[in-house]
């Protein structure tokens, strides 16, 4: 049960994260219109020196097959640019610890992790990795795939509000998300993090010799900060080591634990307020929001429901309490880092997570998130429309029967790449390379595996014991299907909607409290008994089973 | 107009991005931090007699039964911190080995107490800084046994 004192740092912590996300919201509509701001005098000439040293055309106006063309082509180059770079940072510069070369499967999985906004990481950062792997693949990465997410998202926004000719310019959207919002907020996140004792620094790790003789300890300093910043502002997850966020060089305080779960909540819960102002309906927004916090609530409510003793894998610092609502936030906006031990908890807890990373969008990863609610909505919209015996429409257009087949495609397409290798792994025995059994603990740790990689989550059981050919291959290829099947089937149906003639009266109001509960349980519906199942013989076997205490 | 979809352009984006958030970000930030905030920046060090013995964040690890003991079954491994009740205990064990006082260790255990909730929640201690503590009040006990 959850104590009154965490209720209050949890309603507290909701409180501060809406009234920036709706401050935020207003900002990014300045971002993604052509409106000129004061701002333009600082980041006008930086982005007009990126459009002509890149060759772009900033006032092309794209399609979505042209905006679809431009993001995997891009995302596509640089997953490249980071196998490279781990494949041989031995011998490339910024590396005084030496770490070696990569494996071309670990490289494989580590930049189709990275470029996808998953970070599965099947290596520990804080001895595989070079300084140069740190910053110029994991923190490029973290960038470039919270850049494109968020430039999905207002894409597929512009689409279903149907106020401008195309989806936009999927290059101009890139660049003005990174120079800015993400660059200028993590760069504030980093300072706030250092002063906060996060370390920064290129100096290599440094032995000391320690308190009692004899004694001593490796102080793995590095780009910490900056790092931390984006994995948690761009909904990214991948820590700078293997322990990530439970680790006291990443997250050393109560205090910086609260910010960095701030900072992950902070752009996915701004994008609904945005949505609504730029429909210019802020009650549409509203429906999204209450939707997107309800599940999530629901999901804080299970995770809570069994009593969590401050115990093994736990850091002490931040409390039992603490920990579970870190891991039922990082799963619901699909971050995926941590910041203790998945096996310290409760099976009930871990279903939870699960339910966050089945739905993704309560309310999901940095742009995406927004996304996939919409493709709720859609399908909503389509059967209360069935229900009433009424043509479906959503913000006065009609939905046909291709759009809901689109976001069928996109919403069978997250079981299908989950439930199909679950099984395949446990038919050619895979499992037993990455020292698993057959009962309903592995089978918990082999469903989460690959529910994390397809929702771009990352979050993980397996960690290092995941390195193997199989897992690397298998989970590499379900992140990057997890991240641009559903991206290419939601930007043809905001591609297909943005010209679609708008009426002024609409058969069904989506703006009601009514809707968003029908919409809720539908969600619940569909995205549950879809897993049931497979959740019945994993955690919720294992919590009948009666692992009170953890796996 | 020229259209931005031919290879050349998705492959020069990525190399801007590349030098714009996989290098210059981290170097400015470093920088900054290096010149602002010296010591967040390279890891909290604590010293003991005017020689730096690690950093205050990380737990290190105590065999004499002298010393408080950190946890060492935690989720990174690292962990600084035991919970008041775990200190409590270990003061029993320290008095019978050291002689000091249950009063004297209480007393540096309350000093030192944190909580997860800033002022509620679990109380915790940081271990490094009970044994510092008592390094330097109870020298003729504890030369022996350190740096």
């Amino acid at each position: 049960m959850i104590t009154t004192s965490a209720a209050f740092i949890i309603v507290v912590e909701f409180g501060s994260v809406l009234v920036c996300g709706w401050l935020l919201s207003s900002y990014l509509l300045s971002v993604y219109s052509t409106r000129r701001t004061k701002l333009d005098r600082i980041f006008g000439p930086v982005e007009r020196a990126i459009y002509y040293l890149g060759g772009v055309n900033p006032y092309e106006e794209m399609g979505w097959k042209a905006y679809l063309r431009a993001v995997l082509a891009l995302n596509a180059v640089e997953a490249v640019i980071g196998f490279v770079l781990l494949l041989f940072q031995g011998s490339l510069p910024l590396n005084p610890m030496h770490a070696p070369d990569m494996s071309w499967s670990l490289s494989f999985n580590t930049a189709l992790s990275f470029s996808s906004n998953t970070n599965l990481q099947h290596y520990n950062g804080g001895s595989a990795l070079s300084y140069l792997s740190q910053m110029a693949v994991i923190q490029f990465l973290q960038f470039t795939s919270a850049a494109t997410g968020l430039s999905v998202g207002i894409a597929v926004f512009r689409g279903l509000t149907g106020k401008t000719k195309g989806l936009g310019n999927f290059y101009v959207d890139y660049t003005r998300t990174l120079v800015r919002v993400l660059i200028p907020l993590s760069g504030v996140a980093a300072l706030v993090l250092i002063f906060l004792g996060v370390p920064q620094s290129l100096n290599g790790y440094t032995i000391f010799k320690t308190l009692e003789i004899g004694g001593s300890e490796v102080v793995k300093s590095g780009p910490i900060a900056s790092l931390v910043s984006i994995m948690q502002l761009g909904t990214n997850g991948g820590g700078y080591f293997g322990s990530n966020a439970a680790n006291p060089l990443t997250n050393p305080s109560q205090i910086t634990n609260l910010f960095e779960l701030a900072l992950m909540m902070l752009i996915p819960t701004s994008l609904p307020f945005l949505f609504g102002r730029m429909l210019g309906r802020m009650k549409e927004g509203r429906t999204i929001i209450v939707a997107s916090y309800s599940l999530y609530f629901i999901d804080l409510v299970i995770a809570f429901i069994p009593i969590t003793h401050l115990g093994q894998g736990m850091e002490v610092r931040f409390g039992a309490a603490s920990s579970v609502f870190w891991t039922v936030t990082t799963t619901a906006f699909t971050t995926g880092s941590v910041n203790a031990s998945l096996s310290a908890f409760n099976p009930l807890v871990i279903l939870a997570a699960l339910f966050g990373m089945i739905i993704q969008a309560t309310p999901g990863g940095i742009g995406v998130g927004a996304m996939y609610m919409l493709m709720y909505v859609i399908m909503t919209v389509f059967i209360v429309g069935l229900m009433a015996g009424r043509t479906p429409e959503y913000l006065g257009t009609k939905i046909n029967a291709g759009d809901v087949k689109l976001a069928i495609i996109a919403f069978l397409s997250h079981p299908i790449i989950i439930l199909i290798p679950t099984v395949i792994t446990f038919a050619i025995g895979a499992q037993a390379a990455a020292g698993l059994g057959t009962n309903s603990l592995s089978f918990t740790q082999i469903l989460y595996e690959y529910t994390s990689a397809a929702a771009n989550n990352g979050s993980d059981f397996l960690g290092s014991a995941g390195n193997t050919v199989y897992f690397n291959v298998s989970t590499g290829i379900v992140m990057w299907l997890g991240r641009f099947i559903p991206i290419a089937v939601m930007l043809a149906i905001a591609g297909n909607m943005v010209q679609r003639k708008r009426y002024a009266s609409e058969a069904l109001r989506t703006d009601t409290f009514a809707f968003t509960a029908v919409l809720i349980v539908a969600i619940f519906i569909l995205a549950v008994l879809t897993f049931f199942p497979f959740l019945a013989i994993g955690p919720i076997l294992s919590y009948l089973e009666g692992f009170k205490n953890g796996f | 107009m020229k259209k931005s979809n031919s290879l050349s352009v998705p492959i020069r984006i990525a190399l801007i991005s590349l030098v714009a958030c996989g290098l210059l970000f981290p170097g400015v930030v470093t920088g900054i931090a290096q010149l602002a905030m010296p010591v967040q920046a390279n890891g909290s060090l604590i010293s003991f007699n005017n020689t730096t013995i690690g950093s205050s964040l990380i737990a290190q690890e105590f065999n004499y039964s002298g010393f408080f003991h950190p946890r060492n079954d935690s989720a990174s491994g690292l962990d600084p911190d035991i919970t008041v009740q775990n200190a409590t205990l270990q003061a029993a064990r320290i008095h019978n080995v050291t002689g000091i006082s249950i009063a004297y260790l209480d007393g540096i255990i309350k000093e030192n107490t944190k909580y997860t909730l800033f002022f509620f929640g679990t109380a915790y201690v940081n271990v490094l800084d009970l044994n510092i503590n008592l390094a330097e009040h109870y020298p003729s006990i504890y030369d022996r046994y350190t740096l």
